[in-house]
């Protein structure tokens, strides 16, 4: 078995898993899982145009291109799950196709920015002695921790949404927007195109970025253990963002209720 | 009305003085540091920065298969393709010792950069 093939696979797909997971919960109980599909093989065959494009996009804005694609992916992403929380308190959230093209242009966006990184590692083997069988088998067995983990969490939230009315479900998924935008800033930063500075805190000792609890904190509420102060008010300006949106179009359409049929 | 004008005009200055002043400190070129990668290995596997400065990391990837540059207490991750380079912004850092590693072959690509006081 090849430790660094199953450590890179379960890394890329816990990601993905966990955000797959939580759309279904938020669309449970009214939409079917058809759009789960279509979405996966949109992101593979995303990831495949992305690797065959990599070598330009590496060299764009003097070789920043790739921090730039990558984070406009996930600001992209950012933005689609702010009208998805957002239309979950509205009659559209009705509107089967729109919720679901939604959610799976997002798990798409998402399976291309990691899953890049899978194609390239693995073409790597393209050339070596080694064959691709050990890698693949590997690679495999992070998959299915990665989809063990996504099946936990909606096992874990789904009885759960349906008790407090998705409220837990959407409360996660607004960790996981402002994660993206962390992320996003991240990226930025990297590329010399946002200031950057000391971390505020460094919270490595309490918990770990690179352990498993912390991976996970990492993929679900954005978790960054040495964060400097732009990146944790643009993270909690997110939230903020992200909370008000849900609540505008709470009261709004709880105040046109009585007045609506629906 | 001249007056206001005049006022109008100083507060356009002092804001063009403000952007130009970012602008310049933002233009302040960062120091450029070479790492390479041959072999699945990074030389130098040990780098020396001074503190709360930012540098301008180039890694060049010698070898034919991809690299991705990975470090938990740099907070940078990026994919370096088959030889071609990648340029990497990493700082202002506090003096201590911050380890990074390739993450496409991370039995034998490790280094570290050890942050100094000047």
């Amino acid at each position: 078995m090849l430790l660094d093939a199953v450590i890179i696979v379960l890394r890329e797909t816990l990601e993905a898993g966990v955000l797959i997971s939580l759309l279904l919960v938020l669309l449970n109980t009214r939409h079917s899982a058809l759009w789960v599909l279509p979405a996966l093989v949109l992101g593979l065959v995303g990831s495949f145009v992305y690797m065959w494009q990599l070598p330009a996009v590496s060299t764009w804005f003097d070789y920043v291109g790739q921090e730039v694609v990558n984070a406009s992916l996930q600001y992209l992403i950012f933005i689609l799950l702010l009208v998805l929380l957002a239309l979950r308190s509205s009659p559209w959230f009705a509107k089967t196709e729109l919720v679901a093209s939604l959610a799976g242009v997002m798990v798409a966006l998402a399976i291309i920015r990691e899953g890049v990184e899978i194609l390239l590692f693995y073409s790597g083997f393209w050339h070596s002695d080694e064959g691709f069988i050990k890698p693949l088998l590997s690679g495999f067995i992070g998959l299915m921790i990665g989809f063990s983990v996504g099946g936990i969490v909606y096992y874990l939230l789904l009885p759960l949404a349906e008790k407090l009315g998705g409220l837990l479900v959407r409360l996660v998924l607004t960790f996981v927007a402002a994660g993206m935008v962390s992320q996003a800033t991240q990226l930025l930063m990297q590329a010399d195109w946002l200031p950057t500075s000391l971390p505020i805190w460094n919270s490595n000792g309490l918990l770990p970025e690179q352990s498993l609890v912390g991976t996970l904190a990492y993929a679900v509420l954005g978790y960054e253990s040495t964060p400097t102060a732009l990146q944790a008010t643009i993270y909690w300006g997110a939230i903020i963002l992200a909370t008000a949106a849900q609540l505008a179009t709470q009261l709004f359409f709880n105040s046109v209720k009585p007045t609506d049929s629906q | 009305m001249i007056h206001s004008r005049q006022q109008h005009s100083l507060l356009w200055r002092s804001l063009l003085l403000a952007a130009a002043l970012l602008l310049s400190q933002v233009a302040v070129a960062a120091p450029v540091i070479e790492l390479h990668i041959r072999d699945h290995l990074f030389y130098p596997a040990e780098l020396m920065v001074p503190a709360n400065t930012k540098i301008k990391l180039v890694v060049i990837n010698e070898d034919a298969t991809a690299e991705e540059f990975e470090s938990y207490e740099l907070n940078r991750e990026k994919v370096v393709l088959g030889n071609s380079r990648a340029v990497i912004f990493i700082g202002p850092l506090a003096p201590g010792e911050y380890p990074f590693f390739g993450e496409f072959n991370l039995s034998t690509a490790q280094g570290k950069i050890i942050v100094k006081d000047e």
